[in-house]
């Protein structure tokens, strides 16, 4: 039976199999993330001129967008295609980096016995951090550790922050060191002053808005989990020095079964029943959009937001008021979730990694690449200004934009209108003082467990938003929720995890 | 027997439902119209709001301000817009033409009760109906195999053969085609194309019609194909066009944290709300325009009456 | 004339008629061959922990380095979650399948009767609009009406100083309005099949029955259900084949993918979606795919089953 069925795929095999092509200079696929781009005609033109010359590659991009990427990488990866040299990966979308990396789909760059990082993009390791290339290092089909990808050059550590609205705030006598003494447990003062003085012509506002599938981390300080997809496990950080363990140690929680998030979440309950809380944002399609349109049209007094160095001047001047970001933990941490924001693989079925190398160790050191590829031809797209500023042509730039940060080395590029010609010194010396996490570096792999991850995530999806937004009684559902995660088996999950941090930390 | 005069406003009255009665029917059926037409009136009426009464009050069938901005930004789209709507027309008519015709001629014989393979061929045809290979195969096959990848084909062909609407054509034919016909022509020496295209086509018009209807709003609505198999902008349909907005919001709402402020940003420079809203209105008026071409077969045969032989 | 000759005159021509019979089946036979049989070997991927093919082994050969993990895919749809999902999902299509049928026949046999075409023909495109409206553009139609600050029924509500319902966190109120969307949106699509199917009944035999005195009733009784039966019955069976799956648009975007709605939305296909999202887990996936399947062939094989006992010439095989 095996042995009719090997004949048949073999059959169908060699039907699929698309026959290699050699050419000279050598063409390189690369799918990017979150593109807008419908013009690369001038880009292209001159950049494979310069890379022909360069290292003797031409460069045929794919614009991948928000949209179709994660379905793009997907059919790639899943069906082995060679389509791509190079692929944009992450940890965050669907198009996982460990998971993927661990099921061989990348090739292993610093490869003991082909080591193309070394070979081929030696100078990388100059330019860019050390501690990006720790956070890039994940397990392969072999079970080693190893790089499987570029990370990207960018804001790589994470800051957790309260957004707050100070010109509101200020309108009602209130100071941004108020709301800092108070912390989420006693704003309620605050929200019921501010609510009552906006609320006097009649109509309704809400002073608490932000997104309820995070804002439990900003409470509790606890991390995203790399390969915790779901948002199942909770560590404890050590919020005063996020470098050190915190309280608990390095131990990983049921996130649900803990005094802290029951402590939460009644506090959240206090406020939604006080009719502080929008109650969109408890409702999973409208969560996003009703947060995102309370920043924008400055129509909140608290929320939250994952924040960016020098960001508060852009969104002041977007909104029209003052915003003032007060941080959740003592300093910037640097996380998995970060600093695998953005990369670049090599795909495993690449008929040319060595040249996709070169290209990559090019990009990520060569200011020419980096900028024409990110911000297109000077003179068409951008000019510089007296400052050594970029300003972009509008009409241009709308039919040629990628993703900055996804492209590669930010730092190679010069600064935007009105960030200033040291900018990019400034940023990293900003990044410089953020701290690694204790478990820096560990990826949980789900893969053990996945029956039961199938079924919890199921039954967290249930519960989770309207707790963490105060929409639904605590004392029924919490209790209803961790009875339901015990029979699904999140003791195991969590189990599994702790086992797998323990043999990370070597104890 | 009524005497119908000429002066009768209605001469059809003749053997039809009470004036009581058809009268519920016009109550009823309006009710139920005017509820399918209300939500596009719905996009319309957004299509020409102001982003700002949206962040303001949401979607509203009144607006606190009205404005152009949405039509503006489309008209901005240029070649992409009119690009999008050839390839739309273009998919729409080939894979129309080209879908209804294999239908027919496989669900003719499925009819005919003195085709000897028919049991077989009904199983062939049904069984896909129920069973697929999945995602990842048919990608390979249709890709690898079969070269479909940013060409026309990719968007036409996957979706040539529908296994429901050969099964409706057949019950079409078993519904209008009384048997004798096929043995009368038959005996009169026609040959089988002949029978099928000259005798029975004519019958089934309105079978046809529908099945063509069926076809060309899947057609018109398709968006996955593209997703799959093209990257190439030029082919992109205008339905695609509005999905690739519609996925990158979505995308960029699920992944806001994720992104972080940069994601706050990217989403601000998105095809507004209401430029969705005005693409919906964009595709959704040709095929209403287009409609009543096909209900001309569906509706008018009901007072002609079928052409029998 | 020998006897025999019209008998092999016969015989020749069924040869021949059988030849071109099947050559008009030739096109569509070739696409379903490639198209929808060639791929089928995935189905294993229902049992395998897949593993991804690379250069030294390409798909679809890495079927057979994967290693084979029985019915493991298929465990995380038989928790104590799933009971609820399946009920749903189950119990949404029962419905939905009777209630879709009475309405839509009975909208094409009221749209047949009416005298002024013009207005019959205008319904009747009117009733396709919301085939063209994606339930994400219908979910916001509904949120303007439900929102729970600004929507118009909750404006209202609390303008008249009633209770203000919390649409989006009770439960009990979205059956009804599932249905209704899904009624909403299907109507129109099933009518035009009923309609053209009473297109294609001859004109004469009604008249032949208001002569012999028939009323209208009787007429639709005795000549417009039994030309519509086996339209009917086939559009039946296909839907039951259906029975296990579920519209995820609708479960999923019309009701917001609101959380405490969860006990009246989880259908198998939002159920297995975020599964797959969780995972990530291509086995799973392909797994549902196909019980869902299996469940749909082997209702749609009972239902045909007891349809060619009683009336062999409606079944759909």
């Amino acid at each position: 039976m095996k042995k009719f069925l090997a004949l048949i795929l073999a059959a169908i095999m060699l039907l699929t199999l698309v026959p290699a092509m050699a050419d000279s200079p050598v063409e390189i696929t690369m799918l990017l993330e979150g593109c807008n781009v419908t013009d690369d005609a001038a880009v292209l033109e001159k950049l494979n001129e310069y890379l022909a010359n360069k290292i003797g590659v031409t460069l045929k991009p794919t614009w991948g967008t928000w949209g179709n990427f994660d379905q793009l990488a997907q059919n790639a990866v899943n069906t082995g295609s060679d389509e791509y040299d190079i692929m944009f990966t992450c940890s965050w979308t669907a198009n996982e980096y460990a998971p993927y990396a661990k099921k061989g789909a990348y090739v292993r760059l610093d490869d003991p016995e082909d080591n193309l990082l070394e070979e081929y993009g030696a100078e990388l390791k100059n330019v860019l951090p050390e501690l990006l290339f720790e956070g890039a290092a994940t397990e392969g089909p072999d079970g080693e550790k190893g790089i499987y990808a570029v990370p990207g050059f960018k804001d790589f550590a994470t800051m957790n922050t309260w957004d707050v609205n100070v010109t509101l705030l200020e309108k009602y006598g209130y100071t941004l060191e108020d709301v800092e003494k108070a912390g989420f447990y006693g704003w309620a003062d605050i929200f019921k002053t501010v609510k009552e003085g906006e609320e006097k012509d009649g109509s309704i506002f809400y002073p608490f808005i932000f997104e309820g599938a995070v804002v439990e981390r900003y409470v509790t300080g606890t991390p995203i989990i790399t390969g915790d997809a779901n948002g199942l496990l909770s560590y404890y950080m050590n919020t005063e020095d996020v470098s050190v363990p915190g309280a608990y140690g390095n131990v990983i929680f049921n996130k649900f079964a803990t005094p802290e998030f029951e402590k939460f979440a009644r506090q959240m309950r206090e406020y939604y029943q006080a009719g502080y809380i929008d109650p969109a944002i408890a409702i999973g399609e409208t969560a996003t959009d009703t947060w995102r349109n309370a920043q924008n049209s400055a129509n909140y007094l608290i929320s939250s937001e994952v924040s960016l160095y020098g960001y508060e001047y852009t969104t002041s001047e977007a909104r029209g008021i003052q915003v003032a970001y007060v941080m959740t933990t003592d300093a910037p941490y640097i996380d998995n979730t970060s600093v695998q924001g953005a990369m670049m693989a090599i795909s495993a079925n690449s008929a040319h990694p060595v040249e996709a190398m070169k290209f990559l160790a090019l990009l990520n050191t060569d200011p020419y690449v980096m900028t024409l590829l990110n911000y297109g031809v000077e003179g068409i797209h951008y000019t510089l200004n007296a400052e050594g500023e970029v300003e972009f042509n509008a009409d241009a730039r709308a039919t040629y934009s990628p993703w900055t940060n996804g492209v590669g080395n930010v730092t190679l590029l010069p600064p935007q209108k009105g960030q200033g010609a040291d900018f990019q010194q400034r940023f990293a010396e900003f990044y410089a003082g953020s701290k690694k996490l204790p478990i820096y570096g560990f990826t949980f792999d789900s893969k053990p467990v996945e029956t039961e991850i199938a079924a919890i995530a199921n039954i967290k999806e249930a519960y989770m938003l309207s707790l963490c937004t105060g929409a639904v009684d605590v004392d029924t559902a919490l209790p209803e929720l961790l009875t339901k995660l015990d029979e699904a088996g999140i003791q195991k999950v969590v189990d599994e995890a702790n086992t797998q941090l323990k043999a990370f930390l070597g104890e | 027997m009524t005497t119908i005069t000429k002066k009768n406003p209605h001469p059809f009255r003749l053997n039809m439902v009470s004036r009581k009665t058809e009268t519920l029917f016009h109550l009823i059926l309006l009710l139920f119209a005017l509820a399918c037409i209300i939500p596009f009136i719905f996009v319309i009426i957004i299509s020409f709001s102001s982003e700002d009464s949206i962040r303001q009050i949401g979607y509203s069938f009144t607006p606190v301000t009205w404005s152009l901005d949405a039509y503006h930004q489309v008209f901005n789209l240029g070649d992409a817009l009119w690009r999008s709507y050839f390839n739309s027309f273009f998919i729409t008519i080939v894979g129309t033409l080209l879908s209804v015709t294999m239908c027919v001629m496989y669900a003719y014989p499925l009819f005919r009760k003195d085709y000897k393979f028919r049991g077989f061929f009904s199983f062939l045809s049904f069984f896909t109906m129920i069973f697929g290979g999945g995602l990842i195969p048919t990608y390979i096959i249709c890709k690898n195999l079969l070269g479909m990848s940013n060409n026309y084909a990719a968007l036409i062909v996957p979706m040539l053969v529908s296994p429901f609407n050969i099964i409706i054509m057949r019950t079409f034919f078993q519904t209008s085609v009384p048997f004798d016909l096929i043995e009368a022509a038959t005996i009169d020496g026609s040959g089988e194309y002949n029978t099928l295209v000259r005798i029975i086509l004519p019958i089934v018009k309105p079978g046809i019609a529908t099945v063509a209807l069926l076809t060309a709003l899947g057609y018109w609505n398709e968006w996955f194909l593209c997703l799959m198999y093209v990257t190439k902008r030029e082919l992109f349909p205008l339905q695609y066009l509005l999905m690739e907005m519609q996925r990158n919001a979505e995308f960029l709402a699920r992944n806001s944290s994720m992104i972080g402020a940069s994601g706050a940003s990217a989403i601000a420079t998105l095809p507004s709300q209401t430029m969705r809203m005005a693409v919906v209105v964009f595709i959704v008026l040709p095929i209403a325009c287009a409609y009543p071409f096909f209900q001309r077969y569906v509706v008018a045969g009901l007072t002609i009456g079928s052409v029998k032989g | 004339m020998t006897v025999n000759k019209p008998v092999s005159l016969r015989h020749s021509r069924s040869g021949s008629k059988t030849f071109w019979l099947t050559t008009m089946m030739l096109p569509a036979t070739i696409w379903l061959l490639l198209i929808r049989y060639l791929p089928m070997f995935g189905i294993m991927m229902s049992f395998l922990d897949y593993k991804l093919p690379t250069r030294k082994v390409p798909f679809p050969l890495n079927l057979l380095e994967s290693p084979w993990v029985g019915l493991k895919n298929f465990q995380f749809l038989f928790t104590s979650e799933s009971l609820t999902m399946i009920r749903n999902t189950i119990g949404y299509n029962a419905l939905w399948i009777v209630l879709g049928l009475l309405i839509s026949v009975s909208f094409a046999i009221m749209m047949s009767e009416l005298t002024r075409k013009f207005l019959a023909k205008t319904y009747q495109t009117m009733m396709f609009f919301p085939y063209f409206l994606s339930w994400v553009v219908v979910s916001y139609f509904l949120f303007a009406f439900l929102d729970p600050t600004n929507g118009m029924i909750v404006r209202a509500q609390r303008a008249a100083g009633v209770n203000v319902i919390d649409w989006y966190n009770s439960p009990g109120y979205w059956p009804y309005i599932l249905t209704i969307c899904s009624m909403w949106k299907n109507t129109g699509y099933s009518t035009v099949l009923y309609l053209s199917a009473i297109t294609g009944i001859d004109r004469s035999q009604y008249e032949a029955a208001a002569v012999d005195g028939a009323t209208k009733w009787q007429q639709m009784i005795h000549i417009t259900l039994p030309h519509l039966k086996p339209m009917i019955i086939i559009l039946l069976i296909m839907n039951i084949g259906k029975i296990f799956n579920a519209d995820f648009g609708l479960f999923w975007s019309v009701p917001m993918n609101s959380a405490p709605l969860f006990p009246v939305t989880q259908v198998v296909d939002t159920y297995v979606y975020r599964a797959y999202t969780s995972t990530g887990n291509v086995g799973m996936s392909t797994a549902a795919g196909f019980l869902q399947n299996l469940v749909g062939f082997i209702c749609i094989m009972i239902a045909n089953g007891v349809v060619r006992r009683l009336d062999a010439d409606s079944s759909l095989f």
